[in-house]
């Protein structure tokens, strides 16, 4: 060691500064990459099916509600919804919250190209995470429910972008999220020892760059097909697909 | 070469005797006293480093005010980039006071001040010079060495063929200056992540024929708290090392590595 360094203090005393590796200790190691890899599948597998179920807007809100019918067809599908969807995603948002936390980013003394993305990586998170929360909220436990209501999802998503705050917040969200998804694709690579060469990490880079960008313009394309190309969509597209979800039993209590 | 291109035209001499460089540096008596600034002003020579800026100011330890004080605390030892000892904030940017040349820090702006500061995530043991034990504690916990103490003699090596070799020579170039730490964001109190030095000191030995014994255990030991998980590939290291050593590269390889053995310790241990 170079540094003239003072002798060791006793080991009972904490040392100054950061504190050395823990060898082979603890159980973040897990944690971190269960959270990387949670990333990838099922979130990411998942962020692809919502952008390309919601590209069935463009073919209008008939195509789009039989969309959510067969989603909502799905054997064990609320099973699905929670193992692949909801657990996933909440472990992915509340850990990368607590990494967000314990990085100190430093950009504005070494901007470099690396780093930038590292801190596009924690704000483009931090604003899905935000956005994810009130989009899950308002578009899935609140208002129509639109696994017994297929027909009606086009419309719900009409009305709420008619606010021009929630299409800029949308639009926001979309860029940020494909940008988190394809990062996070490139760094899933680097960190997992796929792509450790310069090249083709770079090589590797484009790739993502073209799956963000298509994700991306394929979800700005599925809002301006509710908001632009099919004004004043009906409020069910699918009305005979109303009572053939629902249990005839439940149904009958429901409505006596 | 004659004496005639030693020669400094007469203009550009009264030019350069009058210029002075101006120096901030931080300095803080000991590792708990009050940080203080201190500013001075060094007759201006061609090519200078920041060591012999220091130097300069050990010879006349005067401050801009005409206040005398005390030469300033660094490390230092080689003064040619080999040792990694004199690392430091200059400017605010981790480097090395041996190979920033001055005249390259002021650019076209000769009245710019330099600043000097200790590198940010090290306790501070005086002024410049920095307590970086924790990078020698991260090299032993990854038993950064080729094992070769015995109590008979352990004969000749395995051969090392010249394509290792080839790849294990850039890493092995790493002057543990700790700059890659120092830029990391994720080197720091909260995480108290190894850096991407041990990282690839692990690399450099597991890739030695006979450093390759302590393999697994170098890999068990970079899956601890604070280990190989803990990079956020912002590359500033790669940046920021003086000695280009492929650090992403070796950060990569391992990260697969430690994997793979965590997978295999997950089923066979």
């Amino acid at each position: 060691m170079a540094a003239s360094a003072p002798p060791a203090p006793p080991s009972t005393t904490r040392r100054r500064g950061v504190q050395p590796l823990r060898a082979a200790e603890g159980h973040s190691y897990l944690w971190r990459r269960l959270h990387s890899l949670s990333g990838i599948v099922p979130i990411g597998a998942f962020l692809i099916e919502h952008i390309l179920s919601n590209f069935e807007t463009w073919n209008g809100p008939v195509a789009y509600g039989k969309q959510v019918l067969f989603l909502n067809s799905l054997p064990l599908v609320r099973i699905l919804e929670w193992v692949f969807i909801f657990i996933p995603l909440a472990f992915h948002a509340g850990y990368g919250v607590y990494i967000w936390l314990r990085g100190r980013s430093n950009v504005n003394v070494y901007p470099w190209a690396g780093n930038w993305g590292y801190y596009a990586q924690r704000i483009t998170g931090l604003i899905a995470f935000a956005y994810i929360i009130q989009h899950v909220w308002r578009q899935r436990f609140t208002g129509v429910d639109l696994p017994h209501n297929p027909g009606m999802a086009f419309h719900k998503v009409q009305v709420e972008l008619h606010n021009p705050w929630m299409l800029a917040i949308y639009v926001i969200a979309m860029i940020a999220t494909c940008w988190h998804f394809a990062y996070g694709i490139w760094l899933f690579a680097a960190k997992w020892g796929i792509t450790p060469g310069d090249r083709a990490r770079k090589r590797f880079g484009y790739i993502c760059a073209v799956v963000g960008t298509g994700l991306c313009i394929m979800g700005l394309a599925s809002i301006y097909a509710v908001v632009w190309k099919y004004p004043n969509a009906p409020v069910n597209a699918l009305p005979d697909q109303h009572s053939s979800l629902t249990l005839p039993a439940s149904t009958s209590l429901a409505t006596s | 070469m004659g004496t005639a291109t030693l020669e400094v035209p007469v203009t550009q001499k009264t030019a350069t005797s009058a210029r002075r460089i101006k120096v901030e540096i931080r300095r803080q008596a000991s590792p708990d006293a009050k940080a203080t600034t201190e500013t001075f002003e060094i007759p201006y020579r061609p090519n200078m480093n920041i060591t012999s800026l220091l130097g300069e100011i050990a010879l006349n330890p005067v401050d801009v005010s005409g206040r005398e004080t005390t030469p300033v605390t660094y490390d230092s030892n080689c003064l040619e980039e080999i040792c990694g000892s004199c690392a430091m904030l200059i400017d605010g940017k981790a480097m090395m006071a041996c190979s920033a040349l001055v005249d390259r820090l002021l650019g076209d702006k000769p009245d710019k001040t330099i600043t000097l500061a200790p590198l940010s995530k090290f306790p501070v043991v005086r002024d410049l010079a920095v307590d970086r034990s924790v990078l020698f504690e991260n090299l032993k916990a990854v038993k950064a060495w080729v094992p070769i103490d015995g109590s008979y003699d352990l004969g000749a090596g395995p051969r090392q063929q010249p394509q290792i070799q080839e790849q294990r020579y850039p890493l092995s170039n790493c002057i543990s200056c700790t700059i890659c730490m120092e830029v990391c964001p994720q080197f720091n109190d909260a995480t108290g992540f190894v850096g991407a030095a041990t990282i690839a000191q692990a690399k450099l030995f597991n890739m030695d024929p006979a450093g390759s014994v302590l393999k697994e255990e170098r890999l068990r030991a970079l899956a601890g708290d604070g280990g190989i998980q803990e990079c956020g590939f912002a590359q500033n290291c790669v940046q920021a090392c003086p000695k280009q050593l492929p650090l992403t590269e070796a950060i990569s390889d391992m990260g697969r590595d430690v994997f793979v053995q965590q997978v295999k310790d997950f089923f066979t241990r």
